[in-house]
Order: C-alpha cells, then sequence, then structure tokens
C-alpha cells in the first residue's frame, strides 16, 4: 500500500524536522533564557515576574547594555507545570544555546528544572523559589550552581505570628495548598507557633487547584482559633476569603502568605480584604536603595502596579547581570564565585547567600489592608502604622 | 507495497535509534516526549478503542508506575531499569484491583470508575508522606540518564504498537472487537466477555506504568499534580480519537502530530493553545469521529490492521 508507506515518511519526516538543530549563536545579544508561568494555576505571579524581567533588560540597555552587548531574553511559557518546565529549559541551553539563564516561577518547577540547569553547569539565579530544600540538600545532592533571592517559605508567616504572640494569642489554625513552597511556609509558622508557646489547633493541606474551602473551614470554625494562618498562592486565597465570610469564620487575626499583598486582591474582595494580613518579601515603600525609582518605572512601563513578584524577577535579573559585570565574562565558574561573595542591596533589599546558594540576608515584611490601603505594620522598624486588631465582624467592615 | 511499508518502517527506526548521536538535548527530550505518548495512546487504545470501554483515569496508572519507580529508586536505591518494569507490574496489580469489578459492569459506570481511580490515587499519595513526600513531591537522585531511557522508551513505544497490531490480528482481537460492536451478541457467541476486557485492561496498563517510572527517572522530581494530571488522560484520547481508534497506527500518528503541534506551533501562543485544544476536541468528535486512519479506511478500503 504506497499510502502506508507515505505516512510513516510523514512521521519520520515530523519527528525529524522538528528537531533538526535551530542556527548556531550569532554573535550580537547576551541572550537570556527563562521559561514562566504565563498560563496556568500561577498565571497572575509569572507575568508579574516577566515583567521585571523586562523590565531589567530595558534598563540596562538604555544604559548601553553589559559586556558592550544589548541583553535579550527568550521566554517561554511552562503552563505551570514542571515537565513542561524541564523541557523548556532544555530546549533554551541546547538549542536556543542562551547565554544564561534565569529561574522560572514557582519552587515546584524551580526543583525540577534545577537538575537541567545543572547538568549543563548554568549559573541560574531564582528569584522566586523560597523552599528550602531546593538548596540545602543532602552531600551527595548538592547543586552548585543555584543562588536564592527571596527569604525562605519558614519565615513567610513568622511577623503574623510574632504580632499575635505580642497581643497575648493562644491558638493557631493553619492551612496550606499541599505543594512543596506552601507546604514549607505552613511548616514554618507551626514551629514559629509553637516556639512562641502558642498552640496549634488545627493544621491541614488541601489539593493544588482547590475551589471549595467550606468543609475545611467548617473544621476550623470548629477548632475556634484565634489566628488563621493559610499558606497559599492567589486564587485560593480569595476563595478562602470569600467562604471565610459566607461560612462567618472570624478569626481574631487572618494572614496569607502568597496573594494577600497583591492589588487584585482588594480589587476582588473590596471591603472584605480590609485588616487582613499579607506576608510579602517586598513593598515599593520601602527604603531600599532605587527602590522609589523601580516603582515609578515599572508603573510607567506596564500601567500597573509592581508585587514583590515583579520586584524580585527584577532583582534577580540585576543580581545575575551585576555579577557578570563584575566577572567581566558569562563564564559559569567565575559569575558563581562572584555571587557566592557578592554583597549587595538592590530595590527588593538586601542580597547575600551562603555556600549553599541560599538566601541569608533579605528580610520579610507583614502588610496589613486598612482603608483600601496596604500598609507595612511589622517589623517595628520598617513598620509605617499600628496593626488594628482585633478584626471586626465580617458586617462591620 | 508491504514492503514498501516495511522499508520506510525500517529506515525510520533506524534514524530514531541513531539519532541521540547528532540531536540536541532538547531535540532527544523532545522526541522521548514523543515516545511517551505513543506508548500512552497505544495503550489506552488497546481497552478503549478495541473493547468500546471508556477509560476516563488512565492516567491513574502512569502515576501509579510514577511513584512506584520513583520510591523504588529514591528509597530502597534500585537501579531505574528495574525499577521501570515494578512500575509496569505496580499499575497492572492496580488494573485487576479496579478491573475485576468494574469490567463486570455495563455502561458508563467503568468510566466514572477510573476517573475516581484517578483523584483516590492522588489523594492517597499526597496522605502517605513518609512514603512519597506527599505534596511535596519526591526527588531523585541526580542522574543522567536521558539517552539509556530514549531507548527504552522507544523500545517500549514499539512495544505496545507492535502488540496492537498483534491483538488486532488475532482471535482475541476479533473478540475484543465483538464486545465493542455488540456485547450481548459477543456473549450468546459464547465469548467470556468480563475475562476478554479484563485481559485488554491488564495489557493496557502496562504501558503507562512503565512509561510512568521511565518519566518520573528522568526528570528526577515527581508530586502528586504532576503525574496524575486529568489533562493527560484527555490527551490520549484525543490523540487516539485524532488518529483513529482501534487501529494500529492511529495512536502513533495522533500522538506524532498532536505533540509536535503543541511544542512547535501552540507553544507560540500561550493564551491560545487550549482553545485550539478545545477547538480539536470538538473538531474531531463531530467532523471525523473515526480519526485520519478511519476516514482513510473507509475511502481507500484499506485492511483494517492498518
Amino acid at each position: 500500500m504506497r499510502l502506508r508507506g507515505l505516512v510513516a515518511l510523514v512521521w519520520a519526516a515530523a519527528v525529524f524536522g522538528a528537531s533538526l538543530p535551530v542556527d548556531a549563536q550569532a554573535p550580537g545579544p547576551i541572550r537570556i533564557g527563562a521559561s514562566l508561568s504565563l498560563t496556568g494555576t500561577y498565571a497572575k505571579l509569572g507575568n508579574y515576574q516577566h515583567e521585571g524581567y523586562k523590565l531589567c533588560a530595558k534598563q540596562v540597555n538604555d544604559k548601553g547594555g553589559l559586556l558592550g552587548r544589548k541583553v535579550e531574553f527568550v521566554v517561554y511559557d511552562d503552563q505551570s507545570t514542571p515537565a513542561t518546565g524541564v523541557r523548556l529549559y532544555e530546549k533554551l541551553i541546547t538549542e536556543d544555546k542562551v547565554d544564561a539563564v534565569v529561574g522560572p516561577y514557582s519552587s515546584p518547577i524551580t526543583e525540577a528544572v534545577a537538575n537541567v540547569t545543572e547538568k549543563y553547569k548554568k549559573v541560574m539565579v531564582t528569584p522566586l523559589a523560597a523552599t528550602t530544600s531546593i538548596f540545602k540538600r543532602p552531600p551527595d545532592k548538592k547543586r552548585h550552581y543555584i543562588f536564592m533571592v527571596i527569604s525562605p517559605a519558614e519565615v513567610y508567616l513568622e511577623g503574623l505570628i510574632d504580632m499575635a504572640a505580642k497581643r497575648g494569642l493562644k491558638t493557631v489554625a493553619i492551612v496550606n495548598e499541599d505543594t512543596l513552597f506552601s507546604k514549607a511556609a505552613a511548616s514554618g509558622a507551626a514551629d514559629l507557633a509553637k516556639k512562641k508557646g502558642m498552640q496549634v489547633v488545627f493544621q491541614e493541606g488541601y489539593p493544588k487547584g482547590n475551589q471549595d474551602f467550606s468543609a475545611l473551614l467548617t473544621k476550623i470554625r470548629a477548632a475556634n482559633p484565634d489566628v488563621l494562618a493559610a499558606s497559599t498562592y492567589f486564587d485560593d486565597a480569595v476563595a478562602i476569603t470569600r467562604q471565610m465570610k459566607e461560612l462567618n469564620l472570624n478569626p481574631k487575626m487572618y494572614g496569607i502568605t502568597v496573594g494577600g499583598d497583591l492589588p487584585e486582591f482588594y480589587d476582588l474582595l473590596k471591603q472584605n480584604a480590609e485588616y487582613i494580613y499579607g506576608a510579602t518579601q517586598w513593598e515599593a515603600t520601602l527604603p531600599y536603595p532605587g527602590n522609589k525609582e523601580f516603582a515609578e518605572a515599572y508603573t510607567k512601563e506596564f500601567g500597573r502596579e509592581p508585587v514583590y513578584h515583579s520586584a524580585a524577577g527584577y532583582a534577580g535579573c540585576v543580581i545575575y547581570l551585576d555579577a557578570v559585570k563584575r566577572a567581566g565574562t558569562l563564564d559559569a565558574d567565575r559569575v558563581r564565585e562572584v555571587l557566592l561573595r557578592l554583597e549587595t542591596k538592590t530595590a527588593f533589599g538586601d542580597f547575600n547567600v551562603d555556600q549553599d546558594g541560599f538566601q541569608v540576608a533579605h528580610k520579610m515584611v507583614m502588610t496589613q489592608w486598612q482603608g483600601g490601603k496596604k500598609v507595612i505594620v511589622w517589623p517595628d522598624d520598617l513598620a509605617q502604622a499600628k496593626p488594628r486588631f482585633p478584626m471586626p465582624a465580617w458586617n462591620q467592615r | 507495497m508491504t514492503r514498501a511499508f516495511l522499508g520506510a518502517l525500517g529506515v525510520a527506526l533506524a534514524a530514531l535509534a541513531l539519532y541521540p548521536f547528532f540531536g540536541t538535548g532538547y531535540g532527544v527530550r523532545a522526541t522521548l516526549q514523543i515516545f511517551m505518548w505513543i506508548a500512552l495512546a497505544g495503550s489506552w487504545n488497546l481497552i478503549s478503542g478495541l473493547t468500546g470501554y471508556v477509560s476516563f483515569g488512565h492516567v491513574a496508572f502512569f502515576g501509579a508506575g510514577a511513584y512506584a519507580g520513583a520510591i523504588l529508586v529514591a528509597k530502597v536505591g534500585w537501579s531505574w531499569p528495574a525499577a521501570s518494569l515494578v512500575g509496569g507490574v505496580a499499575a497492572c496489580v492496580l488494573a485487576l484491583v479496579i478491573g475485576y469489578p468494574c469490567l463486570r459492569l455495563k455502561g458508563p459506570y467503568f468510566a466514572i470508575a477510573m476517573l475516581g481511580l484517578n483523584e483516590v490515587l492522588r489523594a492517597l499519595v499526597s496522605y502517605f508522606e513518609g512514603l512519597t513526600g506527599g505534596g511535596s513531591g519526591l526527588s531523585l537522585p541526580t542522574l543522567d540518564a536521558t539517552i539509556p531511557i530514549y531507548y527504552v522508551m522507544g523500545v517500549l513505544a514499539a512495544a505496545v504498537t507492535l502488540l496492537t497490531y498483534l491483538i488486532i490480528t488475532s482471535r482475541f482481537g476479533l473478540r475484543l472487537m465483538t464486545i465493542r460492536e455488540d456485547e450481548v451478541a459477543a456473549e450468546a457467541l459464547g465469548i467470556d466477555t468480563a475475562r476478554h476486557k479484563l485481559y485488554a485492561f491488564l495489557l493496557s496498563a502496562a504501558g503507562p506504568g512503565i512509561a510512568g517510572a521511565l518519566t518520573a527517572r528522568d526528570q528526577g522530581y515527581i508530586e502528586p499534580i504532576s503525574v496524575f494530571p486529568l489533562a493527560m488522560t484527555i490527551t490520549m484520547i484525543v490523540m487516539v480519537l485524532f488518529g483513529g481508534k482501534g487501529t494500529v497506527w492511529g495512536p502513533v500518528l495522533g500522538a506524532v502530530v498532536l505533540f509536535v503541534s503543541q511544542e512547535f506551533v501552540w507553544a507560540r501562543f500561550p493564551y491560545l493553545h487550549q482553545l485550539l485544544f478545545g477547538a480539536i476536541i470538538v473538531a474531531v468528535v463531530l467532523l471525523m469521529p473515526r480519526g485520519v486512519l478511519g476516514i482513510l479506511q473507509m475511502k481507500y478500503r484499506l485492511p483494517r490492521t492498518i
């Protein structure tokens, strides 16, 4: 049958045509590759990070580039899944032959793609991976080329627990999305609470993408905690808050890890977002060098205000390029040496890593929505206002 | 003509076997993914294409194999080839447990049970944290074995395709297709339908189990949501429907065409690709329910063993 042969030929042609190497690396711009969660569960946050990268490249190019070359980003969409991310980093490194890579969004995806970047000995500054276990690994599984920018997951809710303990609150309930980062943040909060003499009366996870929290929240209402700590991303944080109102679950304090600090959080929830604490790595109002200028340039460029994911992405890119500049080369081992010793302060705050590339200098802050404004309420030396405490009934907000 | 076909097939296989020697890391990994999808779609075709019993949770076997393999590698220290075989066995055992009762029922119960099975498994691996790492996932020791895994996955894809050919040309296959066309008539002819369906189901579980374990080893990190996604089952189904269900080469054609278009065309339109995927599902179901090969078979009177 002629047709059968044809089918087989088409198949062979498809496989080969698809995988023929693209043109070899041309001299010209320094190309930096990344896969980001532009669609899928993490899309909202991944897009903020993408804008941070874009602004960083633009500013460097406006100042004449790096090592005499322009900086250009090659970005793909990993659909918020680790498997796609792995394939895309492999593509960036072996086919697009980018000069450097920077990190993707989220801990699970970073955990997966770090295996690829390590294999090719590529330095990867990972601005949005906050899970300790990605960096702190047993001696035989050490990674050498990844660098953390933000504070680790375990301290996200430190501010909430600290404020609660100071106000003499005794019980805390903790919920978390059952994924790498959120779980680490939740267990970090539980440890801190126990250390401060508080009692963890409820702790449970829910699967990624969960929409209905009524069963979980009913159980929490029965446990009647003083404090509710939720280790979330964005969509789940909004859903939990809405359903708390529906079920009239009203702890004295309610804090969120990721999502509570986004402007969209207030846009969606309006006055229901009032009094809610959000953990954040960064705020536009913090007195870091160049921070105000960054926030202004960002708002001008993208027509919306930056969030910490934007700033972290921006800072990750700035730090990497700074290290390249100091090293005077793109050579991975020399850039690595520089990064390990680098102590610097960007618009995002302090940067300094230990021998595992683990961030030790950066500080977290805690915000609260007060009258439609996001205000820093913790730590005391950076606070702009006193926390409004306790939360009033839902219908009085 | 058969000779021309075998010749072309031989050339394609030889080229694929040599590919890792000159392909890029990404090319090898993408082709490895195509092999995986051929194995998955081909396996789904064995139960659902041949007997008509639609499995809506076939990714459960993929995930079960992935976790079985990953646990053996990470916690017990097995080598990955042995762990992959056990991944296949684990999937078969699971298929036996769920298939024995469910395949006795007629109608949509089997489809729903499979959908549930996938969710149950995901919840179970999230729950048994000590063994599976729960939602934090399971990291495997770093090992660069992409090229050996490429070959093993390639052999697996070929084996599933060959198995489909052998079944379709056998009395066993005829019995399965009789069940698909009219189960009551099949019983009246003296076919032990429950047993035949179960055999087909066991055969269809092994491939995804092995593929899951291989993928886990290759990626080095798995988490419940990444190995039990419903979307993966849907993709398998669409690949088979597109290529032609109940055929030998339909799943292969569907896997290659859909994966390649996803990777090289749709990836450039991140916000559109899900829409496009949905549109393809609708178009296939409405316009060519028998798939590309099904249409060709009807039009050109091709043998059913294509």
